[in-house]
């Protein structure tokens, strides 16, 4: 009996959620989500220096969730999905295994529930 | 030591108390819901303290084996269990090849609590002699689902979309 069928290359989703688990890099993901932008452009919406902000990216590098440019002067950052979706599949399919499973055992219990008041007729 | 990470799902069945049980229970009926949309065979089933529960998942070409140990079997209110989310074809725990700093084994107690004509079921995870790196990784993904997920779905929603239509 081997195991067979998993996905060979896995991105390291633990620091993908690492990196997810803070709020103002969420934002950070969901700005570039419209788009590419630099340090200075994101630093504006949030109320924290621009020094904080690319350590936020630094650690969204790491995880491979942005990728940024090595040549240009701003330097600006762009989303990196596949790392993202690999990850939220992950939960998804944890959320999925329970959600469905419970809906299969509503229909084996209302199968039970018939089957239990059938006997209770002919008796 | 702080306190490990827990991640909790409620459900409520329109079943009562004793037919809940016996659907978690019974080998049988517990093959035909436990796994989405896969076929489940469940290879040995000893419903006491320090038994297994051996099971594979198939679906496709694929298969997919994990172990349950039983720690505590209260009929009709409380089952403790180790869940040993994957092992090799001997049946013995390894990383998960998905996700290797998943927590390999965890604790999974399940609670039946009567609701009139209806049964509440909770189910809670907590990492069982993990290491660091497993409990990091447990807490972060759970985390996910409390807080600030919706935002990160959200974001996954229209990706998805953009990837789907790089694609066609």
């Amino acid at each position: 009996m081997e195991q067979i069928g998993y996905a060979q290359s896995q991105p390291n989703l633990d620091a993908v959620f690492a990196a997810l688990a803070d709020s103002t890099r969420r934002a950070i993901l969901s700005r570039l989500a419209n788009g590419q932008a630099s340090v200075n452009e994101l630093a504006e919406p949030f109320d924290i220096s621009q020094p904080a902000v690319s350590k936020h990216l630094k650690v969204l590098e790491r995880a491979g969730l942005i990728e940024r440019d090595i040549d240009e002067q701003r330097r600006p950052a762009r989303l990196k999905a596949e790392n993202m979706v690999a990850a939220v599949d992950w939960l998804a399919e944890f959320r999925a295994f329970w959600g469905t499973s419970f809906d299969q055992l509503d229909d084996v219990l209302r199968h039970m529930k018939q089957t239990q008041a059938k006997e209770a007729d002919h008796e | 030591m702080s306190e490990l990470p827990e991640y909790v799902v409620d459900r409520e069945f329109d079943a009562p108390r004793e037919m809940v049980w016996r659907a978690w229970t019974d080998p049988e009926l517990l093959a035909r819901w436990y796994g989405p949309g896969v076929e489940t065979i469940i290879h040995k089933f000893e419903l006491e303290p320090g038994g297994v529960w051996l099971n594979e998942m198939k679906w496709g070409e694929n298969s997919m084996l994990s172990k349950v140990v039983f720690n505590e079997v209260a009929p009709p209110e409380r089952l403790v269990w180790h869940h040993h989310s994957a092992t090799d074809s001997q049946w013995n725990t390894i990383s998960n090849p998905k996700m290797p700093d998943w927590p390999r084994i965890l604790l999974t107690t399940v609670t039946f609590a009567d609701n009139g004509s209806r049964t509440k079921v909770r189910l809670s995870w907590v990492p069982f002699e993990a290491t660091d790196a497993e409990i990091a990784c447990f807490a972060g993904a759970m985390d996910g689902f409390g807080k600030g997920w919706g935002a990160g779905f959200a974001i996954i929603d229209e990706l998805l979309a953009e990837l789907q239509a790089e694609h066609t």
